[in-house]
């Protein structure tokens, strides 16, 4: 008899012990059911739904690098026609995938459209004007790369793209005036006292461009480009020893091949 | 003589790429910062996601604005 007590104790120890355990654990809230048989409203939501699953297929694909899957989720995306930010999202969405794919030309018209639904999208500025240098087009670069700077005076991607448009338009000034305030904003930045010491060199400007050089080295001892560089502004003032100096440094430090051997020839004719 | 023919134009067109090459050799002795080249357009910003934009986590959108280099993602040399 006590022995049937005892297990009858027990079981009812072991179940309260289970169901305090079951009371402990969370659930997550049910999805809402659809409270409509209007047929509108249930499309709508559907579409909904659409826009929800194609973004994350979409980006899931970008993210794993199938491109040509994400087109066809953003392509469709665009046909549903989300509303902001979402439809000028998609566009860039589908511009990243149509850039990997190689189409510049209609990766360009989509970061286009992006910004003309969200004239502050920084993000599709920035790839636009990355387009358009990649596309050799400097005339649309740099009309990307105001419109950039117009709205993000401080960003450090506005300030170097249009620095680098003017570059290689030959606007020395505006390219001066790009990298120098880069590098107020950010004096650590090698890459953009490389670049101003470019724009010094072409300005005719060697004392300047030296200067500068010596700047990015000192932040980054082993940056290549600015050693071959250097060794050029130290050739061009006569100073034939030390440029060899640089451009031996130069052959060491360069990852790039045919850095390496312009380095090696220059050194070996000096 | 059409293997004559095509065996000289053959080496003419050699002799030329190398006159060229150190032509251009000789140039770039004279005056290499005509070589240097300004430093590669800044990498693509990455996928947004759907609700990327209405959030405070958008990674492509922080770097758009980021005022250091760094946090721009841009080139290194």
């Amino acid at each position: 008899m006590l022995n049937r007590v005892a297990i009858a104790a027990a079981s009812v120890l072991a179940f309260a012990a289970a169901t305090a355990g079951a009371s402990a654990q969370t659930y997550t809230a049910p999805t809402a059911a659809p409270r409509t048989t209007d047929a509108a409203a249930l499309a709508a939501q559907a579409r909904q739904r659409e826009v929800h699953e194609r973004f994350d297929r979409g980006v899931g694909a970008e993210e794993r690098g199938d491109w040509s899957a994400a087109a066809t989720e953003f392509r469709r995306l665009i046909v549903l026609d989300p509303p902001e930010p979402k439809g000028s999202t998609a566009r860039y969405d589908l511009a990243l995938a149509e850039i990997h794919l190689g189409h510049l030309d209609a990766a360009a018209a989509l970061l286009e459209e992006a910004l003309h639904r969200d004239p502050r999208f920084a993000a599709a500025a920035a790839n636009l004007v990355a387009v358009h240098l990649r596309r050799n087009d400097l005339g649309a670069a740099r009309a990307a790369a105001d419109r950039f700077v117009a709205f993000a005076p401080e960003s450090a991607l506005a300030l170097y793209g249009r620095g680098i448009v003017a570059l290689r338009a030959g606007d020395f000034a505006a390219a001066r005036s790009d990298f120098r305030k880069l590098i107020d904003t950010d004096p650590s930045y090698a890459v953009a006292h490389y670049d101003l010491a470019l724009v010094e060199l072409r300005a005719g400007r060697d004392d300047a461009a030296r200067t500068e050089l010596e700047h990015a080295l000192a932040l980054s001892p082993a940056y290549a480009r600015a050693r071959f560089a250097l060794g050029t502004v130290l050739m061009r003032g006569g100073k034939r020893a030390d440029a060899r100096v640089a451009f031996d440094r130069c052959a060491r430090d360069a990852a790039d091949p045919a850095l390496r051997a312009l380095a090696i020839d220059l050194r070996d004719r000096l | 003589m059409r293997i004559l023919r095509r065996s000289a134009i053959a080496v003419v067109l050699a002799l030329g790429a190398c006159i060229g090459a150190a032509a251009g050799a000789e140039m770039l002795l004279d005056d290499p910062a005509a070589s240097l080249v300004d430093s590669a357009p800044a990498g693509w910003l990455g996928p947004i996601t759907e609700s990327g934009r209405t959030g405070w986590n958008c990674a492509p959108e922080h770097a758009a604005t980021a005022r250091t280099a760094s946090a721009a993602a841009l080139p290194h040399d």
